[in-house]
């Protein structure tokens, strides 16, 4: 598209020149040129970079390796509540894609595009409802788009999502650079995010929490644009480049990586506390345990 | 004219943002630890460095971008490694204050820290902060560190930890390892694939879990 324009205004520059000559006609030439391929940018939605900037929390150490069945047998709700972020169908997209991300790892996850005192609060009526009518309930999914499993096996453990938008500026002027240079100099717009992730166990338990924020620049202009595209395919490494779908990778490697660290935390702080009560309950097993080793420590 | 001029000031701009660009590398951007503040924030840590808004206002909306680059280079030290010792304070307050606060009981007792760590050194820095944690809660501290014979070690490590540290515990209270005015605080790392700490506590040959 930005292309396209651009040879459109270098038509209309030989077709002006031929007829006319003067510093207003060609002015009015290079004016219309510019407008033309900054109309060419904005409608291709070509001549954007998108970066990605990890703030806080999104590029902490991870350990896991997400392509491993770390969640065997792990019976996981998600819960992604939409907010001023992230629209309803962009909510829906996120929480089946981290749903998908646990059921690679083994885990059994079902997904709520709601918050959780939303969900709770519409099982209590639901049930209710249905105590009322003494009817029994169906599987399938409602039509609040809240998905409900076959079993009414008790959640392991609840995952809630909920992503904001903490800031977004665009700087006046870069944009007015951004005109003045015929787009040469990047028009700048940044927005900033933060996800907070609430991990608890079926009971409600609260095992681990922690906010993942992160940035995005968009850089606008065919200067940047191809600035960075040239280096992305003379100099940088692959990881390294910023055109592209890179923005997207990075993004969602930092984000599905964290999750899935935090959950495998979260998982190991739920077993330790099952332990801790099963302990609680009676301790006759140990004291077999010990007599064994005992045995071993008399032995030579 | 305006070009040029933008040329002139574009390096100056694009110099201090800590995104990924032409100046700074992604692996750069990813060394520094960002927050997004007020100015009134910012400014308190950083005296004198930050325009703040006229008193009257100035129809600017500010905000501070704070970025602090990290210690030590990423790779440098193993993940597991990393992500205990940047948060190191963190975990051995949280460890310390379980003890604290799930057994006040056990407030007048000489507390001793063990470690189970894969790293040798990281374990000695999680036991030191730890015993320095338990030290500003008001506990007793001592350094001895209790040991079980040859033999009491070779059918532990051969258990699953479920039952490993109750039998430890035991076997520290029946060979006097672990005196009846003293609880230990085991910190423990037990699967090698998390970057948290799990704290067990043991006190007179019963083992229970803190963390």
């Amino acid at each position: 598209m930005a292309g396209a324009c651009a040879q459109r205004a270098a038509v209309w520059d030989r077709r002006w020149r031929s007829s006319a000559t003067g510093g207003v006609v060609r002015c009015m030439t290079r004016l219309s040129a510019s407008v033309g391929l900054l109309v060419g940018l904005v409608g291709g939605g070509s001549g954007c970079v998108h970066v990605y900037q990890p703030m806080s929390g999104l590029h902490d150490p991870v350990v896991i390796d997400p392509q491993q069945p770390n969640f065997q047998d792990v019976r996981l709700t998600v819960y992604c509540a939409p907010g001023d972020h992230l629209n309803p169908e962009e909510t829906r997209m996120l929480c089946r894609r981290v749903g998908t991300l646990f059921e690679n790892q083994g885990a059994v996850v079902l997904t709520y595009t709601r918050n959780r005192l939303q969900v709770e609060q519409a099982r209590e009526e639901e049930e209710a409802a249905l105590a009322a009518s003494e009817s029994e309930s169906e599987a399938g999914v409602d039509a609040t788009g809240v998905s409900r499993g076959t079993d009414e096996a008790p959640t392991d453990l609840v995952l809630e999502l909920r992503s904001r938008q903490t800031h977004a500026a665009s700087d006046p002027v870069s944009w007015v650079l951004c005109a003045g240079s015929f787009t040469l100099v990047p028009g700048v717009t940044e927005s900033s995010f933060a996800t907070d992730v609430v991990i608890r166990d079926g009971t409600g338990f609260l095992l681990a929490r922690d906010t993942l924020e992160g940035r995005l620049v968009r850089y606008f202009g065919v200067g940047s644009w191809a600035t960075n595209r040239i280096v992305d395919l003379l100099w940088r490494e692959d990881e390294d480049e910023l055109t592209g779908d890179a923005v997207n990778q990075d993004l969602s490697a930092d984000l599905y990586s964290q999750l899935s660290q935090l959950l495998f935390n979260a998982k190991m702080q739920w077993q330790v506390r099952q332990e801790g009560l099963r302990a609680a309950g009676g301790s006759g097993a140990a004291e077999s345990a010990s007599d064994a080793a005992a045995t071993g420590a008399a032995t030579p | 004219m305006i070009f040029w001029l933008s040329l002139l000031i574009l390096p100056y701009k694009g110099a201090q943002d800590p995104a990924p660009g032409l100046l700074r590398s992604k692996r750069a951007s990813r060394r520094l630890e960002c927050a997004r503040v007020s100015p009134e924030t910012g400014s308190q840590s950083y005296p004198g460095q930050i325009e703040m808004a006229r008193p009257r206002g100035d129809y600017v909306e500010r905000s501070v971008m704070i970025c602090r680059e990290r210690l030590l280079r990423p790779d440098l030290r193993a993940p597991q490694d990393e992500a205990i010792l940047s948060d190191l304070d963190a975990h051995a307050v949280a460890m310390a204050s379980a003890a604290e606060a799930l057994r006040p009981d056990l407030g007048e007792r000489t507390w001793l820290v063990e470690t189970h760590y894969p790293s040798a050194q990281v374990s000695a820095k999680v036991a030191f902060a730890t015993k320095n944690a338990l030290v500003r809660q008001g506990l007793k501290v001592s350094d001895r560190t209790p040991v079980l014979a040859v033999g009491d070690v070779e059918v532990i490590t051969r258990m699953d930890p479920e039952s490993a540290y109750p039998v430890a515990c035991r076997r520290y209270a029946e060979t006097g390892a672990l005196g009846p005015d003293q609880a230990l605080l085991a910190v423990v790392s037990l699967d090698p694939r998390e970057t948290i700490l799990h704290a067990g506590l043991c006190d007179r040959g019963t083992w229970s879990w803190l963390h």
